[in-house]
């Protein structure tokens, strides 16, 4: 079991139909992009449990949730998954306007 | 109008419709439950359609697209995406000679589709009233 510090988050991630978590927990107040960069040097190299190597792992389009410990989950977790928005976010914008 | 999105299983079957709060007469917005229902019918999920704004023949926007590549290389598998108008439907699919997973070589093409085509997509009606076509 790792040991997982008040301020630190266990980062799961989900690519190529596979889900795992990184080996080693990270700040929970990391930006998405640091998450991004770990997340896509570990994906390239195998150091995802569940997840193959995959050195062209791109994780640009993907999107970062963080959520509080829990009863059930008594630590920080943060999950990297694909982003799902539709449409025409200009037009939105100006309708919006 | 307000946009509106459908996700759909084998033999047309519907698994969920996806009318988010937020949405608009011209985006749907990111969604973490919508992705969290794709992962858990990913054995069975087939394809994703939503509607445009308008007539005639709808394209896919650059979010639409990257949206499209991010979810399947989530699922390491290929769906069959669908985008109506009020009174068109295109089917956007990546190339898929290349492999069954989405490769960065992979480039999307987008047919129109007519009646012929559409007889078993009992979705699209209820997608369009759930739009305010």
């Amino acid at each position: 079991m790792v040991n997982i510090a008040a301020n630190e988050a266990i980062v799961n991630v989900t690519w190529a139909g596979n889900n795992g978590d990184l080996r080693d927990p990270v700040s929970f107040d990391a930006t998405d992009e640091e998450i991004r960069t770990w997340v896509t040097e570990s994906v390239r190299t195998g150091g995802v449990a569940n997840i193959a190597a995959d050195p062209n792992a791109n994780f640009a389009d993907f999107v970062v949730d963080r959520f509080a410990a829990t009863d059930e989950t008594p630590y920080k977790r943060i999950f990297l998954r694909p982003k799902t928005p539709f449409g025409m976010h200009l037009l939105s914008s100006w309708l919006a306007g | 109008m307000m946009e509106a999105g459908v996700l759909i299983g084998r033999d047309n079957s519907v698994l969920h419709w996806h009318t988010p709060n937020e949405r608009s007469g011209g985006a749907l917005p990111d969604s973490r439950d919508l992705w969290d229902i794709i992962w858990e019918s990913r054995d069975i999920v087939t394809g994703f359609a939503h509607t445009h704004p308008g007539s005639g023949v709808p394209g896919p926007s650059h979010t639409d697209v990257t949206t499209f590549r991010a979810v399947e290389t989530g699922l390491g598998k290929h769906l069959n995406w669908f985008i109506l108008s009020s009174d068109s439907l295109v089917l956007c699919l990546f190339d898929s000679e290349v492999g069954e997973l989405w490769q960065p070589s992979q480039t999307l093409v987008t047919v129109e589709l007519n009646s012929s085509h559409t007889d078993k997509m009992t979705w699209m009606s209820r997608l369009r009233e759930l739009s305010h076509y």
